[in-house]
C-alpha cells in the first residue's frame, strides 16, 4: 500500500502576543481572493532568514517572528500513517510511506525528521508564500502530487488546519482524485484482505467502518496527537538525503490561475477573547469557602435538577 | 522505637486541624516524587516509599510544633511549598515521611516601596508577588521559568535563579532577611538590613538548605524599579559555542549588565529558533533593561562588542522579543508536556553546571560527546549558557531521549542518572560546580563530597549541628 501523508507547517499562534492581535485589528488584509502567490508578507519589516514564508502585516497578523510548528491535526495524521505502516510491515506487507508539504523551505526540517522516522519519500511543493486561506490551491497541489507524481493508494491528512480551519481541503482533494473521503478519523488498522478498519468520531459516537483504498482519510480529534521523535542515530542515517522539491508547474498546476479562482476571500482576522469572568470566594476556612460556593452557585443548580 | 504510620498521623492531627493532615492515597503516592521522577506520576507507576501524610502548615507556630514532634519521634520531614522541584529534593527517600506543606502560608506581609523590599510568607507564589509589586511600578527581578508555579519558600530553599540574573542576581542576592524554623522548634529571624559585617553571613545557612536543615517560613526580598518600556532585544546567529562563550565573557568583563545574556548550541537553538537559525547555527541573544540611559548604554555596548566578531550575523530583534514573551512554563504547558511524554515516551531533561571561562567550553564539548556516544536513544543533546559572571558562566544541558524497552519507573536508572553522572564527572574534572541553580536534591547528592572537597567538613558540621537527629529531608544534599 502506497501511503501519502500531507502536513502543513504553521506559525505557532499560541506564541503570538496579544498586542499583535490588537495591532492587526487596524490592518486591512491584502489580496485574500488571490493575486498569484502574493498572499505572503509585505516587503517591510525584518530581514531575517525566516522572512517570506508566512503572513506579515499586510495579511492582518504579523507571524514572521514566531516559530513554526506542525499543524496539530496534521501531526496526528503523520503519526497515524506511521502506525498504519508499522502494522502493515508487522504483518509482512509492504507499506511505502511518503510525506508531502507545501510552502517555503520552513517545512524542510520537518521533512528530514520524517525521513529519519522511516518515511521513504519526502517532498515539498515550493510556493513563495504559505497558502493560508487558499483551500482550492492547496487541494489542487495535493491532488496533483498524490495522483500524478506519487501515485498513492491512500492519503492521510488533518481534517483542517490553521489559521483558517475551513476543513474543505480533504473533500476537495478527494473530489479531484475521485476517491471517497472519510472524515473525523481517529484510528486506522489494516485488515487481512487489504482493506482498512477506520474509526471515526461521529456526532453520535464512534463509528468503525471498513474501507477500500484508494481513499482520503481526514484525521480529526484523534487520541494520537503527537508525532514520535527520531534518535540522533536515526537522523545520522539519513543525513545526506534531501527532500524532493517541486514547483507547482511540475505538477501541471497553474497556481496563479487557481488562486485567482479561489472562492471567499479573507476580510479580517481578530484574536479570540480568552478572558474569563471570575469571582473570588471569600471565607476564613476551606469549609466556609465551600459553603459559600454551595450557597451562591451550586444549591440553585441542584434544585433545578 | 519508630512510630507507626497511624501514630504519626494521630500525632499530626493533635497539632493541626484534622483536615490539614492529608492521607488520601493518590495524593500520597504522587507526593512521593517530584519532577526528578516525573514519569512515575505521568504513568502512575510509583516505586518510592509512600509518605505517611502531607500536613498543611498554616503558621510559623504550627511549623514549630510539627518539627518538634518530628524531632522527638525521629520522623523524616520533607519541607515543600510550590512542589516544583526537579532534582528529587521532595522525594520521600524513607518510609513514613511527613511532607510539611507551606503553600497555605501565602500572605504578602508587607511591600515597602520606600525601602525597596517585600516580605512574604513561604507559600506566596512568585507570580502573585511579582504581579502585586508591578502595580507599584516595581519588580522582584526574579523570573525563573517556574515563576507561574513556584513559591517563595522553595525558591529560597533551592538557591533559585531567574532569567534576568545577570542584572538582578540570583535569589541569594535578593534575600535580605528571613525567618526559618529548625528541628526541635527553634525559630530564627534574620533581620532585614542592606549589609552586615557582624561575623559570617548566616543567611547562607538557610538559603539553599533544600529542607535539609530547616523550614523557611518567611522571606524578605529586594525590589527594583520596573522599566519594561526600555527593554531592548539583540540577537545573532553564529557557528560555534566557543565564540559565543567568548562574546559573553567580553560583555561581562567590560562591565555590562544585560538582564538576559545567552548562547544556545545548535541542538537547543533548534527547539526555539528554527524559524530563523539554520540547523548548525548557535544563537546568541541579549536583553538590556533598566532606566532609559542604562538600557541604551548596555545595548550599545553589547552591539559594539559583538560587532568585533564578524562571524556573528545579527537577526531582527523581534525574533528575540517574541521568543522572550513566551518563555515561562505555566500549568497548561506542563500538562501539555506530560501528555506529549505519555504518547511519545520522549522525555526532556536538563542538568545545569557552572565553571570558569577557561573550562566551560571543554565541559560542554566533552559531556555532550560522551552522552551521545554512551547513552542510547538520545533524540537531542544540546544546551545553552544563560547566567554569566565576571569569572565564568553556567551551562544548561538540555536533552531528550526515547524511553525504550524499559518501564517508566526505570527511566532514571537507564538514562537520566547515567547522563547526570557524565555531566558531573566532566564538570568536576575541570573544577566546575555540578549544580548551578536547581539544587542538589537527591539526584546529585552522590557527588557531594567531590563537589565540596575539603570544605565538605563545613557542610557536614552544619548538618550535624542543626539537625542532630537527622530528621530533615533525608538523602537530600547529603546522600543516605
Amino acid at each position: 500500500m502506497r501511503i501519502l501523508a500531507y502536513f502543513k507547517v504553521t506559525p505557532d499562534y499560541e506564541a503570538l502576543r496579544e498586542s499583535e492581535w490588537s495591532a492587526a485589528a487596524g490592518r486591512v488584509p491584502s489580496s485574500g481572493g488571490g493575486e498569484g502567490t502574493s498572499r505572503g508578507p509585505s516587503a517591510d519589516g525584518g530581514a531575517g532568514p525566516g522572512r517570506g514564508e508566512h503572513a506579515g502585516p499586510a495579511d492582518g497578523v504579523d507571524t514572521r517572528y514566531v516559530r513554526r510548528i506542525l499543524d496539530c491535526f496534521d501531526e496526528s495524521a503523520l503519526e497515524i500513517a506511521l502506525r498504519l505502516s508499522d502494522a502493515l510491515v508487522g504483518r509482512g506487507r509492504a507499506a511505502g510511506l511518503g510525506a508531502l508539504s507545501i510552502g517555503a523551505p520552513g517545512a524542510e526540517p520537518h521533512l528530514k525528521t520524517l525521513l529519519a522516522l522511516g518515511f521513504e519519500r519526502a517532498a515539498r511543493v515550493h510556493t513563495e508564500a504559505a497558502l493560508d486561506f487558499a483551500p482550492a490551491a492547496t487541494a489542487a497541489l495535493i491532488a496533483a502530487y498524490a495522483g500524478r507524481i506519487d501515485r498513492s493508494d491512500l492519503l492521510v491528512l488533518g481534517a483542517r488546519s490553521s489559521p483558517g480551519g475551513g476543513g474543505t481541503v480533504p473533500f476537495r482533494v478527494a473530489e479531484q482524485l475521485g476517491w471517497p473521503c472519510l472524515t473525523q478519523v481517529t484510528e486506522v488498522e489494516p485488515l487481512a484482505d487489504g482493506r482498512l478498519r477506520v474509526t471515526l468520531m461521529g456526532d453520535d459516537g464512534l463509528q468503525r467502518l471498513t474501507a477500500r483504498t484508494p481513499c482520503v482519510l481526514a484525521v480529526g480529534n484523534a487520541v494520537v496527537s503527537h508525532l514520535r521523535v527520531p534518535t540522533l542515530t536515526d537522523r545520522l542515517a539519513v543525513r545526506d538525503r534531501q527532500p524532493d522539491v517541486l514547483e507547482p508547474a511540475d505538477l501541471g498546476v497553474d497556481l496563479a490561475d487557481v488562486l485567482r479562482r479561489e472562492g471567499p476571500s479573507l476580510a479580517a482576522l481578530e484574536g479570540i477573547d480568552r478572558h474569563r469572568e471570575g469571582v473570588l470566594i471569600a471565607g476564613d476556612t476551606p469549609r466556609a469557602k465551600a459553603q459559600a460556593l454551595f450557597d451562591a452557585r451550586l444549591k440553585s443548580l441542584l434544585e433545578e435538577l | 522505637m519508630p512510630l507507626s504510620r497511624e501514630a504519626i498521623v494521630e500525632g499530626l492531627q493533635r497539632i493541626v486541624e484534622p483536615g490539614d493532615v492529608v492521607t488520601d492515597e493518590q495524593i500520597l503516592v504522587e507526593s512521593s516524587v517530584d519532577n526528578f521522577r516525573k514519569l512515575q506520576n505521568i504513568f502512575n507507576v510509583h516505586t518510592m516509599p509512600v509518605p505517611a501524610a502531607v500536613v498543611m502548615a498554616r503558621s510559623t507556630e504550627k511549623v514549630v510544633e510539627l518539627l518538634r514532634f518530628a524531632d522527638e519521634h525521629g520522623v523524616n520531614v520533607i519541607p515543600r511549598t510550590g512542589a516544583t522541584a526537579t532534582e528529587g529534593g521532595l522525594e520521600s527517600a524513607v518510609a513514613d515521611s511527613v511532607i510539611i506543606d507551606g503553600s497555605a502560608m501565602n500572605e504578602i506581609v508587607s511591600i515597602d516601596a520606600y525601602n525597596m523590599q517585600a516580605t512574604c510568607q513561604c507559600g506566596v507564589p512568585l507570580q502573585v508577588l511579582e504581579d502585586r509589586v508591578r502595580e507599584l511600578g516595581l519588580t522582584t527581578g526574579h523570573s525563573p521559568q517556574s515563576k507561574p508555579v513556584a513559591h517563595m519558600g522553595g525558591l529560597v530553599a533551592t538557591r533559585s535563579i531567574g532569567q534576568f540574573s545577570t542584572l538582578y542576581g540570583g535569589i541569594e542576592d535578593m534575600v535580605v532577611g528571613l525567618e526559618a524554623v529548625f528541628p526541635g522548634g527553634q525559630v530564627t529571624r534574620i533581620k532585614n538590613v542592606p549589609r552586615r559585617a557582624a561575623g559570617p553571613d548566616i543567611r547562607h545557612v538557610v538559603i539553599g538548605n533544600e529542607g535539609a536543615l530547616c523550614f523557611i517560613t518567611e522571606v524578605t526580598v529586594k525590589l527594583f524599579p520596573y522599566f519594561p518600556e526600555n527593554n531592548t532585544f539583540l540577537g545573532w546567529t553564529l557557528k560555534d559555542m566557543a565564540t559565543g562563550f567568548a562574546v559573553l565573557r567580553d560583555v561581562m568583563v567590560n562591565g555590562y549588565k544585560p538582564s538576559v545574556a545567552r548562547v544556545y548550541d545548535p541542538g537547543d537553538a533548534g527547539l526555539h529558533f528554527s524559524h530563523f537559525a539554520a540547523e548548525d547555527d548557535c544563537v546568541l541573544l541579549f536583553m538590556a533593561e533598566g532606566a532609559a540611559g542604562i538600557a541604551k548604554a548596555t545595548a550599545e555596548g553589547i552591539q559594539a562588542i559583538v560587532d568585533k566578531h564578524p562571524e556573528c550575523t545579527q537577526v531582527p530583534s523581534e525574533y528575540i522579543e517574541t521568543w522572550f514573551n513566551d518563555l515561562c512554563w505555566d500549568a497548561s504547558k506542563i500538562t501539555a508536556e506530560d501528555e506529549r511524554i505519555r504518547q511519545t515516551r520522549n522525555v526532556n531533561r536538563t542538568t545545569e553546571i557552572s565553571a570558569d571561562w577557561s573550562s566551560i567550553n571543554d565541559i560542554y564539548q566533552a559531556a555532550r560527546a560522551r552522552i551521545i556516544a554512551e547513552i542510547p536513544d538520545i533524540t537531542m543533546m544540546g544546551g545553552h549558557s544563560s547566567h554569566s559572571y565576571i569569572n565564568g558562566t553556567n551551562m544548561y544541558f538540555n536533552y531528550f531521549f526515547n524511553v525504550v524497552d524499559v518501564g517508566p519507573e526505570e527511566e532514571t536508572s537507564k538514562y537520566y542518572l547515567p547522563i547526570i553522572g557524565i555531566i558531573c564527572e566532566e564538570t568536576l574534572k575541570r573544577g566546575g560546580s555540578i549544580v548551578h541553580h536547581h539544587g542538589m536534591g537527591k539526584a546529585r547528592a552522590p557527588w557531594v563530597k567531590d563537589e565540596y572537597g575539603s570544605s565538605y567538613y563545613v557542610l557536614e558540621t552544619l548538618k550535624h549541628a542543626f539537625d542532630p537527629n537527622g530528621i530533615m529531608n533525608k538523602g537530600t544534599i547529603i546522600p543516605l
